[in-house]
């Protein structure tokens, strides 16, 4: 894949894009989503209003100049319920709090067995990439999230219950892999607040990975990696994404060993609306450059951008991307 | 004004707009409709609703928050140092206009205070004087201002106090100061959003009572009988009142307002399961300290859910309540 020849510091993103463009603009789908819930249009007609507004995630991102962006995950009603309704063996509950945000999620509750039955973002990711001219990442949240942030009934302990999504969660993995998905990413935001969980987190990424060829990306933001660094080192992932935002202590947890993978650099405040300035950011880049050589390194949001409004989630981009140019070329200047 | 009975009914806050009133809110945003002629509505909406609430026999009212668009969003436009960034998405397809703090906030003027005479001149009930709580604005808003979340919530807190002394002052004797995101980092925050809640009941002598829902609620616990209000209101539908279990791990030490109708599901619950609901928390929380309310607001709900909710609420509560008194009766003959 062309983007990882490249010798330089590249932009990505982690995951979600605003549904909905800023007032006084209608959002066509957030009022799709009514017209269906009325039952005034049929559930074919919401998919392709969905996919308009994916064509429209992806042109931001595009036009931002993102090298590897993500579909803006537009489908998702939530990072659990996407995955959960999906698999075999769970239900959906009421709402509950996204770890310490603004944001409710419907809770999934574990009732039996829990497997993969199909495909589940398989069609978004082949939609995504015909869609766009820059590489996609395909995300899958991970099985420890999943597992945390569901209600278990059915394994007698968090292990068993973590293991079995990441047996069941393998399959999407494999299935995205056969589609042609290059880069996959896992989202693990729950290993910063389960630390404690390390062994049976390090356990479920082997049986995740499995067989798997692709470039994998592990994803972890709203917190840090301390107490579990350098030991993420050795997980089966080619690139590891760290919070340096709400994270800010994972600029000491780097210190504490050599940083062995590519790291995916969440510098960019994807929860507060102030716009950083290219210049913030090339002073990002170059702190984090005597730690992580330029090849090695993917500058990004700390988390998805739909905490944000929309106006804010695009000027944020293109303030990224001018940004790590500036860097980039500094970084080049000095080398040569 | 009549005491309240044994396991007063009650509401959190909000009900749902109806249809002229939404209209009314798009054309005002629009300016085709000037400000007096919304208010004019708003006053129609809630005269309605208090109608309602006393029809279906409830106990302690309120005002529905016709007049708001959202609980934070409501307080940053009539307050200074707040301007309003954007929607951003809560859950499913509903959206919020997020609110940026932009400078030092404070109070310009009394913010609810002329609501709440105007619903009380309505109805011989009584009505709560409803705030949104500082750490919850605080936390609910994007801040570009105060270096530390800490200050920003300190300094909410003060102006928060000066309202529920204005409702004070202006008969108010039910004051209730919504903090639905004081779990949101319980480890991290919950001495500070305890210390706010002391800022702002100081000196008080209403009744005092704090909405919590959705979160983490046995992280707090029994931390939180240590807030500084007499009631708190928690949401135990939504969990099939497996709260209750935390419960009986400490005695809880204030009034409790019982959440016993999911307010984010569209299925009416039926008479049999309020009154179920409200027996198991007899056997952990004494019916004295037990007030009865939805979950949660309900303006998402529609006119009828919302209606369906509150009548099974009040009919499953009298079934309890006549129970209740009939072995008190009995025990006394």
């Amino acid at each position: 894949m062309a983007l990882f020849l490249e010798d330089g510091v590249i932009t990505t993103v982690v995951g979600n894009y605003p549904k909905i463009p800023d007032l006084p603009a209608p959002g066509k789908w957030r009022s799709a989503v009514e017209k269906f819930q009325k039952g005034q249009i049929d559930e074919a007609a919401l998919r392709r209003v969905e996919d308009e507004v994916t064509v429209e995630a992806i042109r931001d991102q595009l036009e931002a100049g993102v090298d590897l962006i993500t579909d803006g995950q537009i489908r998702w009603e939530d990072a659990q319920t996407h995955f959960a309704r999906r698999l075999r063996g769970f239900h959906i509950n009421g709402l509950q709090r996204y770890f310490d945000t603004n944001v409710y999620f419907r809770e999934p509750v574990a009732e039996g067995e829990v497997g993969w039955a199909e495909p589940i973002t398989v069609a978004e990711y082949t939609f995504a990439r015909a869609h766009s001219t820059k590489p996609v990442k395909a995300v899958v949240t991970g099985p420890l999230t999943l597992g945390t942030l569901s209600r278990n009934t059915f394994y007698p302990t968090l292990r068993e219950f973590v293991l079995a999504l990441a047996r069941a969660l393998n399959g999407e993995l494999r299935a995205l892999a056969a589609a042609g998905a290059e880069v996959i990413q896992v989202d693990e935001p729950a290993l910063c607040r389960h630390k404690q969980d390390y062994a049976v987190f390090a356990d479920a990424m082997g049986v995740l990975t499995a067989g798997v060829r692709a470039t994998l990306v592990l994803a972890t933001y709203f917190g840090d990696l301390g107490g579990v660094y350098p030991q993420v080192l050795s997980l089966p992932f080619d690139i590891i994404g760290m919070d340096f935002v709400a994270g800010h202590r994972n600029w000491d947890v780097l210190s504490g060993a050599p940083f062995t993978k590519t790291l995916m650099f969440g510098i960019l405040d994807a929860r507060n609306t102030r716009v950083e300035t290219p210049e913030e950011i090339v002073a990002a880049v170059r702190r984090i450059s005597s730690t992580v050589p330029p090849e090695r390194l993917q500058v990004a949001p700390s988390a998805g951008l739909e905490f944000l409004p929309h106006g804010v989630a695009r000027r944020k981009l293109r303030a990224l991307v001018e940004g790590v140019r500036t860097a980039s070329e500094a970084l080049k200047g000095a080398r040569a | 004004m009549s005491e309240l009975p044994l396991l007063p009914t009650t509401a959190v806050g909000s009900y749902p707009k109806p249809p002229y009133l939404l209209e009314a809110r798009r054309k005002h945003l629009r300016n085709q409709i000037g400000k007096a002629e919304l208010t004019e509505l708003e006053r129609r909406a809630t005269r309605e609703w208090i109608q309602i609430q006393e029809e279906l026999g409830m106990d302690l009212l309120v005002d529905g928050e016709q007049y708001r668009g959202d609980m934070v969003a409501y307080f940053a436009d009539e307050m200074a140092g707040f301007a309003i960034a954007g929607l951003v998405r809560s859950y499913g397809n509903r959206y919020y206009p997020k609110p940026v703090v932009v400078g030092p906030v404070g109070r310009k003027a009394p913010v609810t205070v002329s609501w709440f005479k105007y619903t009380q001149s309505l109805t011989k009930k009584p009505v709560k004087g409803m705030l949104t709580g500082p750490y919850t604005i605080a936390e609910w808003s994007f801040n570009e201002h105060y270096p530390t979340r800490r200050e920003l919530v300190l300094e909410l807190a003060r102006a928060i106090h000066d309202e529920v002394v204005d409702l004070e002052r202006a008969g108010a004797r039910y004051i209730q100061i919504d903090e639905p995101a004081i779990h949101t980092r319980p480890e991290e925050d919950f001495d500070l959003a305890r210390e706010a809640m002391e800022i702002v009941t100081e000196g008080i002598s209403a009744y005092t009572v704090t909405h919590i829902c959705y979160g983490d609620v046995p992280k707090i616990y029994p931390a939180m009988l240590h807030l500084a209000v007499d009631q708190l209101d928690l949401a135990l539908k939504n969990e099939e009142f497996a709260l209750l279990e935390t419960f009986r791990k400490a005695p809880f030490t204030k009034d409790i307002g019982l959440g016993v109708v999911d307010a984010h599901s569209h299925r009416v619950e039926s008479v049999q399961e309020v009154a179920d609901g409200i027996r198991r928390t007899l056997e952990v929380i004494p019916a004295e300290q037990v007030y009865v309310s939805p979950d949660c607001g309900l303006k998402t709900r529609t006119a009828d859910e919302t209606i369906g909710k509150l009548r099974v609420m009040v009919e499953g509560t009298k079934v309890v309540r006549s129970e209740l008194l009939g072995a008190r009766e009995g025990a006394r003959a």
